[in-house]
């Protein structure tokens, strides 16, 4: 096989320096390419075509949906109605509130989950008897359906017959049964408990993955000069991993916006909306059949994640910016 | 080479449609293929569709009948995505919350000219034809009805002090509140406050409004103003908000139905105002026996009336379906003799043939309360509810979340009834 280098002219030379085609040889080539380019492209295209049809489609389809009147009740009339099904959602004053409990949701869910994942990750790591089980079990709740965890859920808080008041009474720390999903404070709380239970893992997974990145030597060095624990995970562990934490935060943020399905099987939004977050209150309209003001929902869904991500990726590399 | 693979690729392309027509091809004996889904799916109940089916074929050898069956939480969707499709669905299980909006879409056919004629019409009780032919269009034919009724505790009854069951209102809230004792976990009523617990408190409104209801739509007031707008809709919801605070437990804000089921088959409440399908359920508790539990009619207002709100449901033919006169056969076939008979029995469901509600079982046990209320259809009204309009999904929403707020505190009664009172005024205006 030669080994071909080119020229400021873009003609192909061979190390010798003299042209390794001759210009004919090079349009058999051209044409060669091409063909082989169509090939590429028709095998690419039952995979190009099925995301168009069953993921573009749908979607612009979807998106196209938020500027109708669009309500399964009754589609003899599906007309344009420009940025109506947005006036609605605005002038509506849950949506202040639903928006303001969706940052709750997603502020409180993830710094625990962090925090719990990260000390889980760092514990992991180290090389004890049962490691692989302890791994196992930990990352067990990942392969569990969110709506399967909210019902499990919604019983264990259930104010009368669940398992946590049982626990809690028994310990003495309560002496009469709260009604968790009866009152806003407890029922934002118990949605918040089971979602970072959930969440736990996957900050676990990410970052020991991210751990076995980090080379044992510089440990060692740093155990020999003298780091303490402390220190050796703000300048070494810390340092070390924080594209994948920043990645790890970006992605979850967006999931647990993006996430329903434990809140919806634990208290459906309620009591009185009080634990609606935007997606939850999408899939309540979608129920009602209003697909026009859900499909503006998912809309301005995507657009608070895409304004989030852009100022966020922005800040990160500012901060390394400002670090090198 | 190329010319070959060409080939090749054409080829294989046939073969495969081909193949893949050959999946929806009919059958090559002539034999007509209904496909028939089910919206309130559960394993017993498509078990026996499916025994049904099998009798219905053998009597109908140039018929065969698929049976789909979707989870009911996705049933309805799946229906509606099938029928917005314009194909697969012949037979569909029509509710008296989608009939509305299937029929206002065009998806369900009138079915009158299938249904003239027919020799089962006449076995039909006058509920059942007057829900079959309502609008003056067939869209559907009613399988059975589900009542109210009120399961309660007798033990917990009597050793509270009390003769019998509570007859009204103002007496569950007595009889609830000497059972009441949290600290035993004990409670005296098992509160709807979660999804369509907007429905038992509509439940007391028309009880204490009965005497004035019009009974073709059940939230309208004889003079044409809704039942939300009348005096004695605020004294029933303090009666109901009084049930709840003295007499409830206190998470039962987010109880839906299958808390309050829980509620009362574990033993820990009192009362509880469900359909008869929940006969089953309390008869499988292990916390209560046969001799701890009973039912009694609905609750009766100030007035001694009550309405009862028969929600139903039945069989109905897609408007695309090309096989109608035999999707007809099907309907008739599971909507007359032993096959209703048997499917209503076993659904604990209110009959829909006359003559049907003699058997034995309906007149023993659980089931006498039922035959007491339709034995006296003048303190226990039955009245039409408007669960067929486009917008009560849309309703269900907004009074759950508004009654939710007058149970935590958020909103008082009176701007709740208000809320509802100009909702449904401005929903006739716009009619």
């Amino acid at each position: 096989m030669s080994r071909h280098t080119t020229t400021a002219t873009g003609r192909p030379f061979t190390r010798a320096g003299a042209p390794s085609v001759s210009p004919q040889k090079t349009t058999r080539r051209r044409s060669f390419s091409t063909r082989r380019g169509l090939v590429i492209a028709a095998f690419m295209a039952p995979a190009a075509v099925f995301v168009a049809v069953f993921t573009y489609y749908p979607m612009l389809a979807g998106s196209q949906m938020a500027f109708r009147n669009w309500n399964l009740n009754n589609l003899t009339n599906t007309d344009w109605v420009g940025l109506g099904n947005f006036q609605k959602i605005f002038a509506d004053p849950n949506f202040y509130v639903i928006l303001g409990n969706s940052v709750v949701w997603v502020v409180a869910s993830i710094i625990p989950q962090f925090i719990i994942g990260f000390a889980l990750a760092l514990w992991l790591r180290r090389k004890f008897v049962f490691r692989g089980l302890y791994q196992a079990l930990i990352f067990f709740p990942w392969a569990i359906s969110g709506f399967l965890i909210g019902i499990l859920f919604r019983w264990m808080f259930n104010g009368e017959f669940g398992v946590i008041n049982d626990l809690l009474s028994k310990a003495g720390l309560i002496d009469a049964p709260i009604p968790w999903l009866a009152e806003p404070g407890t029922a934002m709380t118990a949605v918040i408990i089971a979602n970072t239970w959930y969440g736990v893992t996957f900050f676990a997974i990410m970052i020991l993955a991210a751990l076995q990145s980090v080379p044992d030597d510089v440990y060692e060095a740093a155990a020999l000069d003298g780091s303490g624990k402390i220190r050796t995970l703000f300048s070494i562990t810390i340092p070390y991993i924080s594209t994948t934490l920043a990645l790890t935060v970006l992605l979850r943020v967006i999931w647990i916006f993006n996430f329903p399905d434990i809140i919806w099987a634990m208290t459906g939004g309620g009591p009185a909306n009080q634990t609606h977050i935007i997606t939850t209150w999408m899939i309540a309209i979608t129920q009602r059949g209003d697909y026009g003001q859900a499909s503006a929902l998912g809309l301005i869904v995507v657009a608070i994640l895409l304004v989030f991500s852009a100022f966020y990726l922005m800040a990160i590399r500012e901060k390394k910016g400002a670090r090198s | 080479m190329t010319k070959r693979k060409l080939l090749a690729g054409l080829g294989l392309g046939l073969v495969t449609a081909l193949a893949l027509s050959g999946c929806s091809a009919p059958a090559g004996d002539g034999k007509v293929t209904l496909q028939l889904v089910e919206s309130l799916t559960s394993p017993a109940r498509t078990e026996l569709l499916t025994k049904l089916i099998g009798e219905f074929e053998a009597q109908n050898p140039d018929i065969n009948v698929d049976l789909i069956s979707p989870p009911t939480d996705q049933a309805d969707q799946k229906i509606q995505q099938m029928l917005q499709s314009g194909s697969g669905v012949d037979v569909l299980e029509v509710r008296d919350l989608t009939v509305g909006p299937f029929s206002a879409n065009g998806w369900l056919s009138d079915m009158t000219g299938e249904f003239d004629g027919w020799d089962g019409w006449d076995s039909l009780t006058p509920n059942a034809q007057s829900v079959a032919t309502a609008g003056g269009k067939m869209y559907f034919v009613p399988y059975g009805f589900y009542g109210i009724s009120l399961f309660y505790r007798t033990d917990m009854v009597k050793d509270a002090g009390f003769d019998g069951a509570p007859v009204s209102w103002d007496d569950i809230v007595e009889q609830a509140t000497a059972i009441q004792d949290p600290a035993a976990n004990q409670y005296g009523y098992a509160f709807r406050g979660g999804k369509n617990g907007y429905t038992n408190a509509v439940l007391a409104i028309s009880a204490y409004v009965a005497g004035d209801i019009d009974v073709t739509n059940a939230y309208r007031l004889k003079n044409g103003d809704s039942i939300f707008s009348a005096p004695e809709a605020l004294d029933a919801m303090d009666t109901y908000l009084t049930l709840f605070k003295q007499a409830s437990p206190p998470s039962s804000v987010a109880w839906g139905y299958p808390e309050m089921v829980e509620g009362f088959t574990n033993g820990s409440t009192g009362f509880l105002l469900q359909d008869p399908e929940v006969i089953a359920a309390v008869s499988e508790s292990k916390a209560i026996t046969a001799e701890q539990w009973n039912t009694a009619p609905m609750l009766v207002g100030p007035s001694g009336k009550a309405i009862q709100p028969l929600a139903t449901a039945g069989w109905g033919t897609a408007e695309a379906s090309e096989h109608k006169a035999e999707s007809a056969r099907l309907i008739q076939f599971l909507n007359s003799g032993d096959a209703s008979i048997e499917f209503t029995q076993k659904n604990s469901l209110v009959p829909i043939l006359t003559g049907a509600a003699d058997d034995p079982f309906y007149k023993t046990g659980a089931w006498a309360s039922y035959l007491y209320m339709n034995e006296n259809p003048d303190v226990y009204i039955t009245a039409e509810q408007p669960r067929g309009v486009a917008w009560f999904t849309e309703w269900a929403d907004k009074a759950d979340t508004e009654l939710q707020q007058v149970l935590i505190g958020q909103m008082t009664s009176k701007e709740l009834l208000a809320s509802w009172d100009s909702y449904w005024a401005e929903k006739w205006a716009a009619e």
